[in-house]
Order: C-alpha cells, then sequence, then structure tokens
C-alpha cells in the first residue's frame, strides 16, 4: 500500500474543480497518539465515497476530524472551500453536514419518529428559543416520504425496528437539507434484508440529489456502485481505487482517468 | 376537614404545603433526566455527599441543611467535569464519591464528637422546620428548572437522546450535561430538605419514571411528571394531615402507589 503522505489531494480525485473536502497531511488521534497518519484527501461536490478499513484502522477518527468533534494534530483541513481553523469555523461547517451513524440503542425516552427527524435540523434552521416553524414541518415530511417511512410518523421511535430506526436516521440526516452525508457503518447490524434496503434507498438518494456522500465502513462495498472506494490501513489511506463509474464519470466529463 | 382548614392557617403548615406543591411541580421533571441518562446510581451518590456536607456543617458550627445543600451542589459540578475530562465511568465516579463521602462523614464525627444522630437527621428531612427562606429557595430552584427545559428544550432532548447526534449537530452537549448535572445536585439538595434522604426519590426520580411509562415524547413526559409529583407530594401532604402521619412517609407512600397502579396500567395497556 502507498500512504498518503505522498499523495496530494488532486491526484485523489484526478478532477478539476473546488473540492468539498480537502485534507493535506491531517494526522489526527487521542491523549497525543496518532490513530490517522498524514492522511490527503479530497472528495469534489456530488461525489460518493467510499472509505473500507478494518476496526482501528481509524476511520472514526477520520469521521471525527471531519465532523468537527476532533481537532486534526497536524495537516491543514479545508470544507466547503473555508479552511477550518477554530470553533467558529467547525460550527459553520457542522450546519453544513448531515451525519447518519451506525444504528443506535432505541433511547430511553419517547420520541416520535416525526420528531427525531425535525431533531435533524437544529442548528440549521432552529435553536434555543427560535423553535421549529411550520417550513421544518415541511422539510420532514418530505424527508419520511423519501426514505419510504411516511406511514411510521407518529410511531414511537423505539417501537420500530432496526432498519426502520435506520431509515429515521438517514431521514433525520438528509432533513438537515446537508450539503456534504457523512455516514459511519450505516448497515452494521443490520439484518441483509434492511441491509441491502438501506444501501439501496442511499445509492438512489444520491443519484437522485447529487449529495456529496462519504462513507465508511468495514465491509467491502459495491464498488460499481461508488465514484471511488478508498482503503485505510493502520491510520494511512491508501491511493484511490477507481471503479468503472468513475471512469466513466471522469470520461464523460473529459476529466482525467 | 376543618381540621384541616384549621390547620393550613398555621403558617408553617401552609410554607410546608407551598414547599411540597413547587418541588413536585418542579423538581420532578428531573426524574426524566435521571432515568434518560441513566444517573440512578449518581443520584444515590449526591445523597451520601449531602451526609457528608451535614456533618461537616455541624462540625463547623453552622447548620446541616447548608452544609448539605453547599456540599451537593459542588459535588455535583465535580462530578460533571471529572467524568467527562477525565474519561471516568459513572460506576467510577459513583464509587468514588459515594465511598469518599461516608469515610468523610464518619472521620468528621469521630474527630469533632459530633453527635452521629444529628446528621442522621438529614435522612429524615422535617419540612415544618421550613423557613421562608427555604421556601422562597425552593421556588426560585423550581422557576430555573422549568426555564431550563423552556428555554433548551431541543437542546436537552438531543442530549437525552443521543449526545453523539447531538454533538455532531454542534449541541455543547457538556455544557448542557454539566448544567443538568447542577440542575440535579441542587434538586437533591432541595428534596433532602423538605423529606430526607430516604425519601427523596419519592419527588425527583418516582414521577419521572411513572411518566415515562405513558409519554409519547418528552414534552408529555414533563408534563406527566410534574402532574404525577403534585399528585405525590399535594397527596401525601393532605394524607399526613388527615391520618396524622408524617408528611415525607406519607408522600413517598403516595408516590410509590402512583409508579405502581401506572406500572400496572401500562402493563395492561401493552397486553391490551
Amino acid at each position: 500500500m502507498m500512504p498518503s503522505a505522498a499523495v496530494t489531494p488532486e491526484s485523489l480525485v484526478g478532477v478539476t474543480g473546488e473540492p468539498l473536502i480537502r485534507l493535506q497531511g491531517v494526522s489526527g488521534g487521542y491523549n497525543g497518539k496518532a490513530v490517522l497518519h498524514e492522511v490527503s484527501l479530497a472528495v469534489r461536490r456530488g461525489e460518493l465515497v467510499g472509505i473500507v478499513g478494518q476496526n482501528g484502522a481509524g476511520k472514526s477518527t477520520l469521521l471525527k476530524i471531519l465532523l468537527g468533534l476532533l481537532t486534526p494534530m497536524s495537516g491543514t483541513m479545508e470544507m466547503f472551500g473555508r479552511r477550518i481553523r477554530d470553533a467558529g469555523d467547525r460550527a459553520w461547517m457542522q450546519k453544513r453536514i448531515g451525519y447518519l451513524a451506525q444504528i443506535q440503542e432505541p433511547p430511553a425516552i419517547p420520541v416520535t419518529v416525526a420528531d427525531t427527524v425535525l431533531l435533524g435540523r437544529w442548528g440549521r434552521s432552529f435553536a434555543g428559543l427560535r423553535r421549529p416553524g411550520a417550513a421544518d414541518r415541511e422539510v420532514v415530511r418530505r424527508h419520511l416520504e423519501l426514505t419510504g417511512i411516511a406511514e411510521l410518523a407518529k410511531r414511537d421511535l423505539r417501537s420500530l425496528s432496526g432498519g426502520q430506526r435506520q431509515r429515521a436516521a438517514l431521514a433525520r440526516a438528509l432533513a438537515r437539507e446537508p450539503e456534504l452525508l457523512l455516514m459511519d457503518e450505516p448497515t452494521t447490524y443490520l439484518d441483509k434484508h434492511a441491509r441491502n434496503d438501506l444501501m439501496r434507498r442511499i445509492l438512489d438518494i444520491h443519484s437522485e440529489s447529487g449529495i456529496t456522500m462519504l462513507l465508511v465502513t468495514h465491509v467491502e462495498l459495491p464498488g460499481r456502485e461508488f465514484d471511488r472506494v478508498l482503503h485505510l490501513d493502520e491510520g494511512l489511506l491508501d491511493r484511490a481505487d477507481r471503479t468503472d463509474r468513475t471512469d466513466r464519470t471522469a470520461s464523460d466529463e473529459g476529466g482525467a482517468p | 376537614m376543618s381540621e384541616i382548614a384549621a390547620a393550613l392557617s398555621i403558617p408553617v403548615i401552609r410554607h410546608a404545603l407551598i414547599g411540597m406543591l413547587v418541588a413536585g411541580s418542579t423538581l420532578s421533571l428531573l426524574g426524566v433526566v435521571i432515568v434518560s441518562l441513566h444517573l440512578t446510581a449518581i443520584r444515590f451518590t449526591l445523597i451520601h455527599v449531602g451526609l457528608l456536607g451535614a456533618a461537616a456543617g455541624l462540625s463547623l458550627g453552622f447548620s446541616s441543611t447548608a452544609g448539605a445543600f453547599t456540599l451537593v451542589l459542588l459535588a455535583s459540578v465535580l462530578m460533571g467535569i471529572s467524568g467527562r475530562r477525565m474519561s471516568i465511568s459513572a460506576s467510577s465516579v459513583t464509587g468514588l464519591f459515594m465511598t469518599g463521602s461516608l469515610a468523610g462523614a464518619f472521620l468528621l464525627l469521630s474527630r469533632t464528637g459530633v453527635p452521629a444522630m444529628e446528621v442522621f437527621g438529614v435522612f429524615a428531612g422535617n419540612i415544618l422546620l421550613m423557613t421562608r427562606v427555604d421556601l422562597v429557595l425552593v421556588a426560585v430552584l423550581g422557576v430555573v428548572v422549568v426555564a431550563a427545559f423552556v428555554l433548551a428544550f431541543r437542546e436537552i432532548q438531543l442530549v437525552l437522546l443521543d449526545s453523539e447526534l447531538a454533538r455532531s449537530l454542534g449541541v455543547p452537549v457538556d455544557l448542557v450535561t454539566s448544567f443538568l448535572f447542577v440542575l440535579l445536585g441542587a434538586g437533591v439538595a432541595a428534596a433532602l430538605r423538605l423529606v430526607g434522604a430516604l425519601l427523596v426519590d419519592a419527588i425527583i426520580l418516582l414521577p419521572g419514571i411513572a411518566a415515562l411509562r405513558f409519554a409519547r415524547g418528552l414534552a408529555s413526559a414533563l408534563v406527566l411528571s410534574a402532574f404525577f409529583g403534585v399528585l405525590a407530594c399535594g397527596g401525601g401532604f393532605f394524607a399526613a394531615l388527615y391520618f396524622d402521619l408524617p408528611i415525607g412517609a406519607s408522600a413517598a407512600a403516595v408516590s410509590t402507589i402512583i409508579l405502581a397502579l401506572s406500572s400496572a396500567v401500562s402493563a395492561i395497556q401493552k397486553r391490551g
């Protein structure tokens, strides 16, 4: 494997245009110990990128950095064309990101599916004394329909199956109307049917909406469906694994292969 | 009935009733927080810290209540910070504070010669000793608890539902959690004064558990919790006057009955 330290972000993307994510030589970790080593990564607007790595490879650390939950130990980070340096930049960035985590335990308190989806809009259109409005409810309704759970809107989230709960989580992430959707093992712990259903929905939504998506997982991804699938191993990001779809896209756009 | 009316004409009794109703309708909201964040062990720890505070208060020559209140508040702040910054688990924090508090209390008592029974008065509480200042303090705390839920409802809801999600959205999770810890500490300290350490749960925890059996969301859980809190405190108060019982124990009995009934009704609903 070739460590990413020697690779510029542009060479990973292979296309022109302003990347939505641009990491250059980013290291990150905990208590002074790096888990992620000098990662360089660029993701352009509209791409669907998968990152595959075993447990402990640094996937979650990378996602935490992209989510603004962990400050890089070194390197530079640009998101949506803006250099991310401090808490203010991270707060600005978080408004543009939707996050779908792996399935969580049902919460200890009741919440309707519609309400949990509404919460995805926190910080985007309401917070504190600024209450959700009719426009927010409309966005919720739209995304419940988009994820095929409109009929579950009034149900308690705790009464749903794992697959339904993940669809509600996907609707919540999308209800933020994000420019970038980050996903952390979204299909883990789901049964085969629910896993396939969720992945199909994610791929369809990407095709239809063009939202930039980055998905990290420990299982192999359907490479033909992704623009790129990268591999993360012991904190080092491998060179881009170009798929047929990327070649086709790049060729269609006249970009470099 | 005329006996109850006569009793209510006495200022001390009136203060006690108002104190119980204010506490029942506001501090009970914290029960929902305790259940949601799995803080049952923490609130038990805070009660033990109250014992140390009472011992310290008496040893230093001021009131056991002031000592308990101060130390419980301080401990709730420290527990919030230590659990977060030092990555210590809730059970470790609990063990540290609970054992340390009991050890400290007994060491203080043995060194200063304060009779242990005076400290253990904190366990029983005595609402009839409630002063006007106490009443104002409980009312102010009640207003702060309600205001917190009104002003930061969605932020608290996100933290209670999924703190990882809340963090990813930009919610100041540590700040919200620390504030809830402080409110919980203040609530426990106030309940210590009203009904004593052994019956704190009657006001704070049980109404919240009962409410969560029926609620469809956080808002309804809070409203139901307040309703059950008022029912327990008000019902307990009047039952105590009518049957000539201790007020704290009577409120705790009513609270227990409410929880038992709500559990039964909820179980029947689920089967149906």
